[in-house]
């Protein structure tokens, strides 16, 4: 009686053992933006928005992969307008910086040497395979200690990955 | 603790620490132009990724050595709405003439107005032409 079920048990599982599903994938030069960390605004005093953690921010981190070296180059510009924010009667005065706050190889520690700056722009060729952690501060500071108006403030962290 | 469960528990901590990161990918590096079944216009095509959850839409662009932008035609369009984790093939059309000056085509995401976030990462991957 027990034959018939072990014949077809085993015909199951024979047929299940010659099934195959295929995954296929490349790898090949690439670059990847990953935004880790979004900033935060803290308003230490009524004329300033800064992402320093000392003054209640945070500061944005955006992580670089790249599979193969010498193919890209970062392009990291720090905010130097709001996105969106109430309306603004005087000047707001930018600052602000990008550095190289944690690497996946050593070599890549030099990053921060040889990195080019012009106005809010940071580039960094990125010359080692790897991810690379970059971190952004922002500040805003209102006229002359002017109070900024209430409502929500947003700027923008622009990141680039330009082929070499 | 067994080794096993070390390899578990490691595994568990990546996936749960990568539920917050936001991805932007565009491949190929290297592309080159083709003849397209048009007339006088070249073709390729490039891929994007998608695995930015704060991001819906990206927007295509050609430009040339000082990153000005150069006329051209995407399929779909050169706005992509894009679910999370989703891929998109781009087919870009670029006409001869203006072929000679485009360098590279990009993709930027796009941020939606009245995001709550406060400082809000714009991602621009771009991939580079082979003449």
């Amino acid at each position: 009686m027990l034959k018939p079920v072990i014949v077809l048990a085993g015909s199951l599982l024979a047929t299940g053992a010659a099934a195959q599903t295929e995954i296929v994938g490349t790898v090949d030069s690439k670059c990847i933006i990953i935004s880790e960390t979004s900033g935060i605004y803290g308003n230490p005093s009524p004329n300033l928005l800064t992402t320093d953690p000392t003054n209640g921010g945070v500061k944005p981190i955006i992580r670089y992969d790249v599979i193969s070296a010498d193919f890209y180059k970062a392009r990291i510009a720090y905010p130097n307008t709001f996105s969106t924010a109430p309306t603004l009667d005087d000047v707001v005065n930018w600052d602000g910086s990008v550095t190289v706050s944690e690497v996946s190889d050593s070599t890549m520690s030099d990053y921060d040497t040889n990195k080019i700056t012009y106005n809010n722009v940071t580039e960094y060729d990125l010359t080692v395979a790897g991810s690379t952690w970059f971190t952004i501060a922002s500040e805003a500071d209102y006229g002359y200690t002017k109070s900024l108006p209430a409502g929500s403030y947003n700027a923008v962290v622009e990141a680039e990955c330009i082929p070499l | 603790m067994y080794p096993s469960l070390k390899i578990v528990l490691c595994f568990f901590l990546l996936v749960s620490s990568s539920g917050h990161v936001f991805a932007h990918e565009l491949t190929p590096t290297y592309v080159k132009l083709r003849q397209s079944y048009v007339e006088n216009v070249l073709t390729t095509s490039v891929n994007l990724w998608n695995a930015r959850v704060d991001v819906l839409y990206y927007k295509a662009g050609v430009y040339d050595k000082d990153m000005k932008p150069v006329p051209f035609f995407a399929l779909p369009g050169d706005v992509v709405k894009l679910e999370y984790t989703e891929r998109q093939k781009i087919d870009v059309f670029i006409s001869t003439v203006e072929a000679k000056k485009a360098v590279y085509i990009c993709t930027r995401s796009q941020i939606l107005k009245g995001l709550k976030q406060k400082t809000v990462v714009s991602s621009k991957i771009c991939s580079k032409i082979i003449k």
